[in-house]
Protein backbone atom coordinates (compact mmCIF):
# COMPACT_ATOMS: atom_id res chain seq x y z
CA UNK A 1 0.00 0.00 0.00
CA UNK A 2 1.58 3.50 -0.75
CA UNK A 3 -0.21 5.84 1.66
CA UNK A 4 1.77 8.46 3.50
CA UNK A 5 0.84 10.28 6.61
CA UNK A 6 -0.87 13.15 4.75
CA UNK A 7 -3.30 11.00 2.98
CA UNK A 8 -4.35 9.05 6.17
CA UNK A 9 -4.95 12.26 7.81
CA UNK A 10 -7.23 13.41 4.86
CA UNK A 11 -9.20 10.62 5.20
CA UNK A 12 -9.56 10.50 8.63
CA UNK A 13 -10.48 14.03 8.83
CA UNK A 14 -13.28 13.42 6.02
CA UNK A 15 -14.22 10.10 7.97
CA UNK A 16 -14.78 11.94 11.26
CA UNK A 17 -16.14 14.78 10.14
CA UNK A 18 -18.91 13.12 8.09
CA UNK A 19 -20.00 10.65 10.58
CA UNK A 20 -20.15 13.55 13.28
CA UNK A 21 -22.18 15.89 10.96
CA UNK A 22 -24.64 12.55 9.81
CA UNK A 23 -25.30 11.89 13.85
CA UNK A 24 -25.88 15.11 14.68
CA UNK A 25 -28.32 15.27 12.69
CA UNK A 26 -30.33 12.87 14.37
CA UNK A 27 -31.78 14.88 16.97
CA UNK A 28 -33.74 16.43 14.30
CA UNK A 29 -35.90 13.22 13.42
CA UNK A 30 -39.33 13.38 15.03
CA UNK A 31 -41.03 10.89 12.56
CA UNK A 32 -41.13 9.39 9.66
CA UNK A 33 -41.35 12.17 7.46
CA UNK A 34 -38.02 13.79 8.35
CA UNK A 35 -36.65 10.80 8.49
CA UNK A 36 -37.66 10.13 4.95
CA UNK A 37 -38.14 13.56 3.01
CA UNK A 38 -35.98 15.75 5.57
CA UNK A 39 -39.66 17.13 6.53
CA UNK A 40 -40.16 18.76 3.02
CA UNK A 41 -37.24 21.65 4.09
CA UNK A 42 -34.66 21.15 1.63
CA UNK A 43 -34.23 24.10 -0.62
CA UNK A 44 -32.13 24.36 -3.74
CA UNK A 45 -28.49 24.10 -3.44
CA UNK A 46 -28.89 21.70 -0.81
CA UNK A 47 -30.85 19.36 -3.47
CA UNK A 48 -28.30 20.07 -6.14
CA UNK A 49 -25.15 18.94 -3.40
CA UNK A 50 -28.22 15.81 -2.57
CA UNK A 51 -28.85 14.78 -6.03
CA UNK A 52 -25.22 14.96 -7.30
CA UNK A 53 -23.97 13.50 -4.39
CA UNK A 54 -26.27 10.40 -4.44
CA UNK A 55 -26.17 9.73 -8.09
CA UNK A 56 -22.15 9.94 -8.51
CA UNK A 57 -21.65 6.55 -6.33
CA UNK A 58 -18.14 4.99 -6.58
CA UNK A 59 -19.86 2.41 -8.74
CA UNK A 60 -20.99 5.25 -11.09
CA UNK A 61 -17.35 5.74 -11.20
CA UNK A 62 -16.79 1.79 -11.56
CA UNK A 63 -18.65 1.33 -14.52
CA UNK A 64 -18.53 4.89 -15.94
CA UNK A 65 -14.40 4.70 -16.67
CA UNK A 66 -15.16 0.77 -17.34
CA UNK A 67 -17.07 2.42 -20.16
CA UNK A 68 -13.93 5.13 -20.81
CA UNK A 69 -11.85 1.74 -20.85
CA UNK A 70 -13.79 -0.08 -23.28
CA UNK A 71 -15.50 2.50 -25.37
CA UNK A 72 -13.32 5.59 -25.49
CA UNK A 73 -14.79 9.23 -24.66
CA UNK A 74 -17.68 8.30 -26.66
CA UNK A 75 -18.65 5.99 -24.04
CA UNK A 76 -19.91 9.04 -22.04
CA UNK A 77 -22.54 9.67 -24.24
CA UNK A 78 -25.19 8.26 -21.87
CA UNK A 79 -23.94 11.45 -19.74
CA UNK A 80 -24.65 14.03 -22.88
CA UNK A 81 -28.21 11.95 -22.96
CA UNK A 82 -29.02 11.92 -18.86
CA UNK A 83 -28.01 16.43 -18.93
CA UNK A 84 -30.40 16.09 -22.52
CA UNK A 85 -33.41 14.30 -20.08
CA UNK A 86 -32.79 16.18 -17.01
CA UNK A 87 -32.68 19.72 -18.29
CA UNK A 88 -36.10 18.73 -20.21
CA UNK A 89 -37.93 17.57 -17.40
CA UNK A 90 -36.43 20.91 -15.35
CA UNK A 91 -38.00 22.80 -18.21
CA UNK A 92 -41.24 21.52 -18.71
CA UNK A 93 -42.42 19.73 -15.05
CA UNK A 94 -43.29 16.58 -17.11
CA UNK A 95 -44.36 14.01 -14.45
CA UNK A 96 -42.41 15.87 -11.88
CA UNK A 97 -44.04 18.74 -11.09
CA UNK A 98 -47.77 16.65 -10.72
CA UNK A 99 -45.81 14.60 -8.59
CA UNK A 100 -45.13 17.08 -6.20
CA UNK A 101 -47.74 18.85 -6.37
CA UNK A 102 -49.54 15.79 -5.17
CA UNK A 103 -47.41 15.45 -2.00
CA UNK A 104 -46.76 12.48 -1.80
CA UNK A 105 -43.72 10.14 0.14
CA UNK A 106 -43.25 8.04 -2.78
CA UNK A 107 -44.33 7.40 -6.30
CA UNK A 108 -46.63 4.21 -5.34
CA UNK A 109 -48.51 6.52 -3.29
CA UNK A 110 -49.34 8.13 -6.58
CA UNK A 111 -50.88 5.34 -7.63
CA UNK A 112 -53.06 4.26 -4.83
CA UNK A 113 -54.84 7.70 -6.12
CA UNK A 114 -55.31 7.18 -9.89
CA UNK A 115 -55.25 2.90 -9.96
CA UNK A 116 -56.15 1.58 -6.12
CA UNK A 117 -54.30 0.30 -3.35
CA UNK A 118 -53.41 -3.04 -5.16
CA UNK A 119 -51.73 -1.43 -7.52
CA UNK A 120 -49.64 0.75 -5.28
CA UNK A 121 -48.73 -2.33 -3.28
CA UNK A 122 -47.74 -4.45 -6.55
CA UNK A 123 -45.70 -1.42 -7.44
CA UNK A 124 -44.05 -0.86 -4.76
CA UNK A 125 -43.23 -4.55 -4.71
CA UNK A 126 -41.33 -4.10 -8.37
CA UNK A 127 -39.25 -0.96 -7.29
CA UNK A 128 -38.12 -2.01 -4.08
CA UNK A 129 -37.24 -5.67 -6.13
CA UNK A 130 -35.42 -3.74 -9.48
CA UNK A 131 -33.90 -1.40 -6.72
CA UNK A 132 -32.53 -3.37 -4.41
CA UNK A 133 -31.05 -5.74 -7.29
CA UNK A 134 -29.80 -2.99 -8.93
CA UNK A 135 -27.87 -1.39 -5.69
CA UNK A 136 -26.66 -5.24 -4.81
CA UNK A 137 -23.45 -4.37 -6.76
CA UNK A 138 -22.52 -0.92 -5.44
CA UNK A 139 -20.64 -1.80 -2.27
CA UNK A 140 -19.16 -4.57 -3.90
CA UNK A 141 -17.76 -2.65 -6.89
CA UNK A 142 -17.01 -0.15 -4.24
CA UNK A 143 -14.72 -2.60 -2.32
CA UNK A 144 -12.84 -3.43 -5.57
CA UNK A 145 -11.87 0.09 -6.19
CA UNK A 146 -10.45 1.12 -3.04
CA UNK A 147 -8.85 -2.21 -2.86
CA UNK A 148 -7.68 -1.75 -6.16
CA UNK A 149 -6.61 1.92 -5.89
CA UNK A 150 -4.51 1.22 -2.69
CA UNK A 151 -3.17 -2.06 -3.53
CA UNK A 152 -4.67 -4.20 -0.31
CA UNK A 153 -4.83 -7.91 -1.09
CA UNK A 154 -7.84 -8.86 -2.77
CA UNK A 155 -9.12 -10.94 0.49
CA UNK A 156 -9.12 -7.97 2.35
CA UNK A 157 -12.31 -7.24 -0.60
CA UNK A 158 -14.97 -8.53 2.46
CA UNK A 159 -13.55 -6.41 5.35
CA UNK A 160 -13.46 -3.32 3.40
CA UNK A 161 -17.08 -3.88 2.31
CA UNK A 162 -17.92 -4.15 5.40
CA UNK A 163 -16.23 -1.66 7.56
CA UNK A 164 -17.98 0.92 4.65
CA UNK A 165 -21.31 -0.54 5.28
CA UNK A 166 -21.02 -0.01 9.10
CA UNK A 167 -20.39 3.17 8.88
CA UNK A 168 -22.79 4.41 6.20
CA UNK A 169 -25.70 1.98 8.40
CA UNK A 170 -24.53 4.01 11.55
CA UNK A 171 -25.51 7.65 10.37
CA UNK A 172 -28.50 6.61 7.97
CA UNK A 173 -30.32 4.17 10.67
CA UNK A 174 -30.03 7.50 13.08
CA UNK A 175 -30.60 9.98 11.12
CA UNK A 176 -32.69 8.98 7.65
CA UNK A 177 -32.83 11.74 5.07
CA UNK A 178 -32.03 14.57 7.36
CA UNK A 179 -28.78 12.99 7.86
CA UNK A 180 -28.16 11.84 4.33
CA UNK A 181 -28.60 15.37 3.38
CA UNK A 182 -25.82 17.14 5.51
CA UNK A 183 -23.59 14.39 4.44
CA UNK A 184 -24.36 14.26 1.05
CA UNK A 185 -23.18 18.12 1.05
CA UNK A 186 -19.70 17.36 2.30
CA UNK A 187 -19.47 14.50 0.36
CA UNK A 188 -20.18 16.49 -2.82
CA UNK A 189 -17.44 18.79 -1.98
CA UNK A 190 -14.90 16.13 -1.27
CA UNK A 191 -15.49 14.17 -4.10
CA UNK A 192 -16.00 17.38 -6.57
CA UNK A 193 -12.64 17.88 -5.53
CA UNK A 194 -10.93 14.78 -6.20
CA UNK A 195 -12.89 14.40 -9.65
CA UNK A 196 -11.41 17.71 -10.38
CA UNK A 197 -8.04 17.22 -9.21
CA UNK A 198 -7.93 13.83 -10.19
CA UNK A 199 -8.80 14.58 -13.72
CA UNK A 200 -6.51 17.81 -14.17
CA UNK A 201 -3.60 15.19 -12.90
CA UNK A 202 -4.79 12.87 -15.94
CA UNK A 203 -4.34 15.29 -18.29
CA UNK A 204 -1.76 16.45 -17.21
CA UNK A 205 0.19 13.53 -16.98
CA UNK A 206 -0.33 12.60 -20.48
CA UNK A 207 -0.84 15.68 -22.53
CA UNK A 208 -3.90 16.06 -24.29
CA UNK A 209 -2.98 15.64 -27.81
CA UNK A 210 -0.87 12.45 -26.88
CA UNK A 211 -3.91 11.16 -24.83
CA UNK A 212 -5.79 11.46 -28.11
CA UNK A 213 -3.61 10.29 -30.26
CA UNK A 214 -2.86 6.92 -27.84
CA UNK A 215 -6.28 6.45 -28.43
CA UNK A 216 -6.37 6.39 -31.99
CA UNK A 217 -3.53 3.72 -31.59
CA UNK A 218 -5.40 1.51 -29.64
CA UNK A 219 -8.42 2.00 -32.10
CA UNK A 220 -6.64 1.24 -35.33
CA UNK A 221 -3.35 -0.36 -33.64
CA UNK A 222 -1.43 2.62 -35.86
CA UNK A 223 1.36 2.27 -33.43
CA UNK A 224 4.61 0.00 -34.44
CA UNK A 225 4.31 -3.04 -32.32
CA UNK A 226 0.79 -2.68 -30.53
CA UNK A 227 -2.16 -4.49 -31.72
CA UNK A 228 -5.29 -3.31 -31.45
CA UNK A 229 -6.43 -2.62 -27.97
CA UNK A 230 -10.03 -0.63 -28.65
CA UNK A 231 -12.57 -2.60 -30.04
CA UNK A 232 -14.83 0.24 -30.43
CA UNK A 233 -14.46 3.56 -32.14
CA UNK A 234 -13.37 6.09 -29.40
CA UNK A 235 -15.14 9.09 -30.34
CA UNK A 236 -17.77 8.26 -31.79
CA UNK A 237 -21.01 6.76 -30.29
CA UNK A 238 -22.99 5.99 -33.61
CA UNK A 239 -20.06 3.70 -35.12
CA UNK A 240 -21.36 0.57 -35.56
CA UNK A 241 -18.24 -1.00 -33.25
CA UNK A 242 -19.41 1.49 -30.77
CA UNK A 243 -22.97 1.91 -29.03
CA UNK A 244 -24.66 2.15 -32.67
CA UNK A 245 -27.87 3.93 -33.59
CA UNK A 246 -30.35 1.17 -31.62
CA UNK A 247 -28.45 1.72 -28.31
CA UNK A 248 -28.51 5.69 -28.22
CA UNK A 249 -31.89 5.96 -29.03
CA UNK A 250 -33.10 3.18 -26.16
CA UNK A 251 -30.72 5.11 -23.72
CA UNK A 252 -32.38 8.29 -24.17
CA UNK A 253 -35.68 7.38 -23.67
CA UNK A 254 -34.20 4.98 -20.75
CA UNK A 255 -32.62 8.29 -19.37
CA UNK A 256 -36.12 10.49 -19.96
CA UNK A 257 -38.04 7.01 -17.74
CA UNK A 258 -34.76 7.32 -15.48
CA UNK A 259 -34.84 10.87 -14.57
CA UNK A 260 -38.84 10.83 -13.75
CA UNK A 261 -38.95 7.47 -12.24
CA UNK A 262 -35.77 6.89 -10.44
CA UNK A 263 -37.04 6.63 -6.71
CA UNK A 264 -33.42 8.30 -5.28
CA UNK A 265 -34.06 10.81 -7.79
CA UNK A 266 -37.71 11.53 -6.49
CA UNK A 267 -37.18 11.25 -3.10
CA UNK A 268 -35.23 14.80 -3.90
CA UNK A 269 -38.07 16.43 -5.61
CA UNK A 270 -40.39 15.04 -2.97
CA UNK A 271 -38.07 16.78 0.04
CA UNK A 272 -38.17 19.72 -2.12
CA UNK A 273 -40.00 22.89 -0.78
CA UNK A 274 -42.23 23.46 -3.83
CA UNK A 275 -42.61 22.38 -7.35
CA UNK A 276 -40.50 25.34 -8.53
CA UNK A 277 -37.59 24.14 -6.28
CA UNK A 278 -37.78 21.00 -7.79
CA UNK A 279 -37.78 21.85 -11.25
CA UNK A 280 -34.58 24.70 -10.51
CA UNK A 281 -32.70 21.67 -8.98
CA UNK A 282 -33.10 19.77 -12.01
CA UNK A 283 -32.32 22.14 -14.56
CA UNK A 284 -29.18 23.30 -12.53
CA UNK A 285 -27.71 19.98 -11.90
CA UNK A 286 -28.20 18.33 -15.67
CA UNK A 287 -24.79 19.21 -16.89
CA UNK A 288 -23.04 17.63 -13.57
CA UNK A 289 -24.28 14.35 -15.39
CA UNK A 290 -21.86 14.96 -18.50
CA UNK A 291 -18.80 15.11 -16.17
CA UNK A 292 -20.58 11.81 -14.32
CA UNK A 293 -19.72 9.81 -17.20
CA UNK A 294 -16.92 12.20 -18.93
CA UNK A 295 -14.33 12.76 -16.36
CA UNK A 296 -14.35 8.75 -15.08
CA UNK A 297 -14.39 8.07 -18.30
CA UNK A 298 -11.89 10.22 -19.05
CA UNK A 299 -9.64 8.30 -16.75
CA UNK A 300 -10.65 5.01 -18.00
CA UNK A 301 -9.43 5.76 -21.65
CA UNK A 302 -6.42 6.88 -20.07
CA UNK A 303 -6.07 3.85 -18.02
CA UNK A 304 -5.91 1.92 -21.54
CA UNK A 305 -3.35 4.32 -23.09
CA UNK A 306 -1.64 4.59 -20.26
CA UNK A 307 -1.24 0.21 -20.25
CA UNK A 308 -1.11 -0.61 -23.69
CA UNK A 309 2.34 1.83 -23.43
CA UNK A 310 3.22 0.22 -20.69
CA UNK A 311 3.42 -3.63 -21.85
CA UNK A 312 -0.13 -4.47 -20.79
CA UNK A 313 -2.27 -4.85 -17.24
CA UNK A 314 -0.50 -5.23 -14.08
CA UNK A 315 0.36 -8.76 -13.29
CA UNK A 316 -2.61 -9.68 -10.66
CA UNK A 317 -5.37 -7.84 -13.33
CA UNK A 318 -3.98 -10.46 -16.15
CA UNK A 319 -6.01 -13.82 -16.32
CA UNK A 320 -9.08 -11.91 -14.91
CA UNK A 321 -12.31 -12.39 -17.04
CA UNK A 322 -12.20 -8.91 -19.35
CA UNK A 323 -15.25 -7.55 -17.73
CA UNK A 324 -13.61 -7.87 -14.84
CA UNK A 325 -10.02 -6.55 -15.99
CA UNK A 326 -11.51 -3.96 -17.51
CA UNK A 327 -13.18 -2.86 -14.38
CA UNK A 328 -9.79 -2.65 -11.93
CA UNK A 329 -8.00 -0.95 -14.70
CA UNK A 330 -8.89 2.44 -13.68
CA UNK A 331 -7.93 2.09 -10.11
CA UNK A 332 -5.09 0.42 -10.83
CA UNK A 333 -3.68 3.04 -13.20
CA UNK A 334 -4.94 6.03 -10.46
CA UNK A 335 -3.00 4.25 -8.34
CA UNK A 336 0.03 4.41 -9.99
CA UNK A 337 -0.28 7.65 -11.06
CA UNK A 338 -1.26 9.74 -7.83
CA UNK A 339 1.73 10.97 -5.87
CA UNK A 340 1.56 11.15 -1.98
CA UNK A 341 -1.57 13.37 -0.64
CA UNK A 342 -3.60 12.94 -3.92
CA UNK A 343 -4.10 9.42 -3.07
CA UNK A 344 -5.23 10.53 -0.11
CA UNK A 345 -7.88 12.90 -1.95
CA UNK A 346 -8.77 10.63 -4.10
CA UNK A 347 -9.42 8.33 -1.41
CA UNK A 348 -11.57 10.35 0.40
CA UNK A 349 -13.50 11.06 -2.27
CA UNK A 350 -14.22 7.44 -2.98
CA UNK A 351 -15.32 6.78 0.34
CA UNK A 352 -17.94 10.07 0.07
CA UNK A 353 -18.95 8.73 -3.58
CA UNK A 354 -19.68 5.46 -2.41
CA UNK A 355 -21.04 6.89 1.38
CA UNK A 356 -23.21 9.04 0.07
CA UNK A 357 -25.02 6.77 -2.60
CA UNK A 358 -25.22 3.87 -0.50
CA UNK A 359 -27.15 6.03 2.55
CA UNK A 360 -29.12 7.62 -0.45
CA UNK A 361 -30.60 4.60 -1.57
CA UNK A 362 -30.77 2.55 1.23
CA UNK A 363 -32.92 5.02 2.75
CA UNK A 364 -35.16 5.40 -0.25
CA UNK A 365 -35.64 1.72 -0.94
CA UNK A 366 -36.56 1.32 2.99
CA UNK A 367 -39.29 4.07 2.85
CA UNK A 368 -40.76 2.26 -0.36
CA UNK A 369 -40.81 -0.96 2.05
CA UNK A 370 -42.57 0.69 4.94
CA UNK A 371 -44.66 3.22 2.92
CA UNK A 372 -46.15 0.80 0.50
CA UNK A 373 -45.56 -2.79 0.98
CA UNK A 374 -46.21 -2.65 5.05
CA UNK A 375 -48.46 0.34 5.47
CA UNK A 376 -51.22 -0.83 2.98
CA UNK A 377 -51.40 -3.76 5.12
CA UNK A 378 -51.50 -2.65 8.53
CA UNK A 379 -54.94 -2.02 10.03
CA UNK A 380 -54.76 -0.19 13.25
CA UNK A 381 -52.56 3.20 12.35
CA UNK A 382 -48.77 2.51 14.34
CA UNK A 383 -47.55 5.15 17.06
CA UNK A 384 -44.85 7.27 15.35
CA UNK A 385 -42.20 6.04 17.21
CA UNK A 386 -42.80 2.14 15.93
CA UNK A 387 -43.01 3.59 12.01
CA UNK A 388 -39.54 5.13 12.82
CA UNK A 389 -38.71 2.20 14.63
CA UNK A 390 -39.45 0.12 11.52
CA UNK A 391 -38.07 2.37 8.92
CA UNK A 392 -34.76 2.33 10.50
CA UNK A 393 -34.88 -1.44 10.77
CA UNK A 394 -35.95 -1.56 7.03
CA UNK A 395 -32.57 -0.16 6.58
CA UNK A 396 -30.73 -2.40 8.38
CA UNK A 397 -31.91 -5.22 7.26
CA UNK A 398 -31.34 -4.22 3.29
CA UNK A 399 -27.98 -2.98 4.33
CA UNK A 400 -27.13 -7.04 5.71
CA UNK A 401 -28.47 -7.99 2.18
CA UNK A 402 -26.46 -5.97 0.28
CA UNK A 403 -23.76 -7.26 2.47
CA UNK A 404 -24.39 -11.42 1.52
CA UNK A 405 -25.80 -10.28 -2.09
CA UNK A 406 -22.46 -8.36 -3.27
CA UNK A 407 -20.22 -11.08 -2.25
CA UNK A 408 -21.83 -14.27 -4.00
CA UNK A 409 -23.41 -12.48 -7.22
CA UNK A 410 -20.98 -12.90 -10.24
CA UNK A 411 -21.75 -9.96 -13.01
CA UNK A 412 -22.49 -11.55 -16.65
CA UNK A 413 -21.48 -8.90 -18.68
CA UNK A 414 -20.54 -4.77 -18.42
CA UNK A 415 -21.47 -3.16 -14.70
CA UNK A 416 -23.72 -0.27 -16.57
CA UNK A 417 -25.49 -3.44 -18.21
CA UNK A 418 -26.64 -4.99 -15.09
CA UNK A 419 -27.42 -1.31 -13.70
CA UNK A 420 -29.39 -0.44 -16.74
CA UNK A 421 -31.34 -4.04 -16.78
CA UNK A 422 -32.27 -4.43 -13.10
CA UNK A 423 -33.42 -0.57 -13.35
CA UNK A 424 -35.42 -1.57 -16.01
CA UNK A 425 -37.26 -4.01 -14.22
CA UNK A 426 -39.26 -1.22 -12.61
CA UNK A 427 -38.48 2.22 -14.98
CA UNK A 428 -40.16 0.73 -17.76
CA UNK A 429 -43.92 -0.14 -16.22
CA UNK A 430 -43.69 2.49 -13.70
CA UNK A 431 -42.72 5.36 -16.15
CA UNK A 432 -45.85 3.73 -17.88
CA UNK A 433 -48.46 3.88 -14.76
CA UNK A 434 -46.72 7.77 -13.89
CA UNK A 435 -47.33 8.83 -17.80
CA UNK A 436 -50.31 6.82 -18.00
CA UNK A 437 -51.35 7.87 -14.79
CA UNK A 438 -51.12 11.78 -14.98
CA UNK A 439 -51.59 12.56 -18.71
CA UNK A 440 -54.31 9.87 -19.77
CA UNK A 441 -57.70 10.21 -18.56
CA UNK A 442 -58.38 6.37 -19.77
CA UNK A 443 -55.92 4.51 -18.10
CA UNK A 444 -57.49 2.09 -15.79
CA UNK A 445 -56.21 -0.09 -13.05
CA UNK A 446 -55.95 -3.09 -14.92
CA UNK A 447 -54.12 -1.55 -17.50
CA UNK A 448 -51.75 -0.66 -14.63
CA UNK A 449 -51.37 -4.36 -13.98
CA UNK A 450 -50.75 -5.23 -17.62
CA UNK A 451 -47.79 -2.59 -17.71
CA UNK A 452 -46.13 -3.68 -14.46
CA UNK A 453 -46.06 -7.55 -15.30
CA UNK A 454 -45.38 -7.04 -18.77
CA UNK A 455 -42.90 -4.12 -17.95
CA UNK A 456 -40.75 -6.47 -15.82
CA UNK A 457 -41.07 -10.18 -17.87
CA UNK A 458 -37.96 -8.49 -20.04
CA UNK A 459 -35.37 -7.36 -18.06
CA UNK A 460 -36.22 -10.44 -15.30
CA UNK A 461 -35.70 -12.99 -18.17
CA UNK A 462 -32.24 -11.26 -19.01
CA UNK A 463 -30.92 -11.42 -15.65
CA UNK A 464 -31.98 -15.11 -15.13
CA UNK A 465 -30.89 -16.61 -18.65
CA UNK A 466 -27.54 -14.56 -18.81
CA UNK A 467 -26.72 -15.87 -15.23
CA UNK A 468 -27.77 -18.87 -16.77
CA UNK A 469 -25.77 -19.02 -19.92
CA UNK A 470 -21.85 -17.30 -17.94
CA UNK A 471 -22.67 -20.15 -15.27
CA UNK A 472 -23.22 -23.13 -17.54
CA UNK A 473 -20.61 -22.05 -19.57
CA UNK A 474 -17.99 -21.39 -17.47
CA UNK A 475 -18.54 -24.98 -15.93
CA UNK A 476 -18.23 -25.95 -19.21
CA UNK A 477 -14.54 -24.89 -19.21
CA UNK A 478 -13.81 -25.88 -15.42
CA UNK A 479 -16.11 -28.73 -14.55
CA UNK A 480 -15.82 -28.91 -10.68
CA UNK A 481 -14.60 -31.76 -9.06
CA UNK A 482 -17.23 -32.95 -7.27
CA UNK A 483 -20.76 -31.05 -8.36
CA UNK A 484 -23.69 -29.99 -6.73
CA UNK A 485 -27.26 -30.43 -7.80
CA UNK A 486 -26.96 -27.27 -9.45
CA UNK A 487 -23.84 -27.44 -11.17
CA UNK A 488 -24.79 -30.74 -12.39
CA UNK A 489 -27.73 -29.46 -13.73
CA UNK A 490 -25.49 -26.32 -15.24
CA UNK A 491 -23.00 -28.73 -17.10
CA UNK A 492 -26.38 -30.49 -18.26
CA UNK A 493 -27.36 -27.53 -20.00
CA UNK A 494 -24.21 -26.90 -21.46
CA UNK A 495 -24.00 -29.69 -22.81
CA UNK A 496 -27.39 -29.76 -24.59
CA UNK A 497 -27.35 -26.54 -25.64
CA UNK A 498 -23.42 -25.64 -26.02
CA UNK A 499 -23.99 -22.52 -28.11
CA UNK A 500 -26.66 -20.20 -26.05
CA UNK A 501 -26.04 -17.12 -26.25
CA UNK A 502 -26.51 -13.90 -23.86
CA UNK A 503 -29.47 -11.78 -24.44
CA UNK A 504 -28.44 -8.14 -25.71
CA UNK A 505 -29.04 -5.51 -23.20
CA UNK A 506 -30.64 -3.15 -25.62
CA UNK A 507 -33.19 -5.97 -26.74
CA UNK A 508 -34.41 -6.92 -22.96
CA UNK A 509 -34.14 -3.06 -22.18
CA UNK A 510 -36.63 -2.02 -25.37
CA UNK A 511 -39.20 -4.77 -25.13
CA UNK A 512 -39.61 -4.27 -21.59
CA UNK A 513 -40.91 -0.41 -22.54
CA UNK A 514 -42.89 -1.43 -25.23
CA UNK A 515 -44.38 -4.83 -23.74
CA UNK A 516 -45.16 -1.86 -20.88
CA UNK A 517 -47.19 0.90 -22.69
CA UNK A 518 -48.33 -2.37 -25.08
CA UNK A 519 -50.10 -3.66 -21.54
CA UNK A 520 -51.33 -0.33 -20.35
CA UNK A 521 -53.17 1.11 -23.57
CA UNK A 522 -54.61 -2.77 -24.18
CA UNK A 523 -55.53 -3.90 -20.71
CA UNK A 524 -57.28 -0.18 -20.26
CA UNK A 525 -58.95 -0.47 -23.60
CA UNK A 526 -60.53 -3.79 -22.56
CA UNK A 527 -61.73 -2.23 -19.43
CA UNK A 528 -64.16 0.09 -18.59
CA UNK A 529 -63.31 3.52 -18.56
CA UNK A 530 -62.92 4.99 -14.99
CA UNK A 531 -65.11 7.15 -13.69
CA UNK A 532 -63.56 11.43 -13.28
CA UNK A 533 -62.44 12.17 -9.89
CA UNK A 534 -60.39 15.02 -8.90
CA UNK A 535 -57.08 13.59 -8.86
CA UNK A 536 -57.69 12.59 -12.86
CA UNK A 537 -58.18 15.99 -14.07
CA UNK A 538 -54.63 16.90 -12.51
CA UNK A 539 -51.67 16.66 -15.26
CA UNK B 1 -9.61 17.54 -36.56
CA UNK B 2 -13.05 15.18 -36.06
CA UNK B 3 -15.84 16.74 -34.95
CA UNK B 4 -16.77 14.17 -32.31
CA UNK B 5 -13.16 14.80 -30.73
CA UNK B 6 -13.93 18.41 -30.75
CA UNK B 7 -17.42 17.57 -28.87
CA UNK B 8 -15.31 15.51 -26.43
CA UNK B 9 -12.91 17.94 -25.57
CA UNK B 10 -15.13 20.37 -24.93
CA UNK B 11 -17.48 18.15 -22.95
CA UNK B 12 -14.73 17.42 -20.75
CA UNK B 13 -13.03 20.46 -20.37
CA UNK B 14 -16.39 22.42 -19.85
CA UNK B 15 -17.07 19.28 -16.98
CA UNK B 16 -13.65 20.43 -14.86
CA UNK B 17 -14.77 23.95 -15.34
CA UNK B 18 -18.25 23.15 -14.20
CA UNK B 19 -17.51 20.74 -10.87
CA UNK B 20 -14.95 22.90 -10.42
CA UNK B 21 -17.28 26.25 -10.10
CA UNK B 22 -19.80 23.72 -8.03
CA UNK B 23 -17.91 23.22 -5.26
CA UNK B 24 -17.72 26.67 -4.15
CA UNK B 25 -21.05 27.87 -5.17
CA UNK B 26 -22.73 24.80 -3.94
CA UNK B 27 -20.62 24.73 -1.03
CA UNK B 28 -21.07 28.35 -0.06
CA UNK B 29 -25.16 28.36 -0.40
CA UNK B 30 -25.35 24.87 0.56
CA UNK B 31 -23.38 25.40 3.88
CA UNK B 32 -26.47 28.58 4.72
CA UNK B 33 -29.29 26.22 3.77
CA UNK B 34 -28.45 23.57 5.56
CA UNK B 35 -27.88 26.38 8.74
CA UNK B 36 -31.42 27.93 7.47
CA UNK B 37 -33.02 24.02 7.71
CA UNK B 38 -31.63 23.28 11.09
CA UNK B 39 -32.93 26.70 12.79
CA UNK B 40 -36.53 25.96 10.92
CA UNK B 41 -36.31 22.29 12.20
CA UNK B 42 -34.88 22.76 15.40
CA UNK B 43 -37.56 25.44 16.24
CA UNK B 44 -40.57 23.49 15.62
CA UNK B 45 -43.38 23.18 18.40
CA UNK B 46 -43.73 20.33 20.52
CA UNK B 47 -46.74 19.61 19.49
CA UNK B 48 -45.83 19.03 15.70
CA UNK B 49 -42.94 17.39 17.01
CA UNK B 50 -44.86 14.55 18.25
CA UNK B 51 -46.47 14.15 15.15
Amino acid sequence: MHLALIDWIIIIVYLVGCMAAGIWMRRFVRGVEDFAIAGRAMDLNLGIASLAATELGLVTVMYTAQLGYTKGFAGATIGVLMAIAMYSVGRTGFVIGPLRRAGVMTIPELFEKRFGIKVRWLAGLFIVMGGVLNMGIFLRLGGEFLVSATGMPAAWLEWVMTILLSMILLYTVLGGMLSVLVTDYIQFIVKGAGIVVTSILVIWSFGWGNLVDGLWHCWDGGAAGAAQTLKAHPFNPLHESNFGWGYVLWQLIFQIACVTTWQTQIARVLSARDEATAKKMYRRTAFYFVGRFALPGLWGAAALVYFSQHGGLPAELQGLPENQASLRATPAYLGILLPTGFIGLLLAAALAAEMSTDSGYLLTWATVIYNDLISPCVKKPLSPAMRLFITRGLVLAIGVFLLFYGLWYEMPGNAWDYLAVTGNIYLASVFTLLVAGLYWPRATSKGAYAALVLGAVGPITFLVWNLLVVKAQHLGLHPAATPSVVQEWLMHFNQWWPKAKAINPEAAGASSFGLAFAGMIVGSLLSRAPQKTATEKTP
Amino acid sequence: MNLYLIFWTVMIFASIAWYGFLIFYVGFKGGREIGVMTKELGSRPNAEKKS
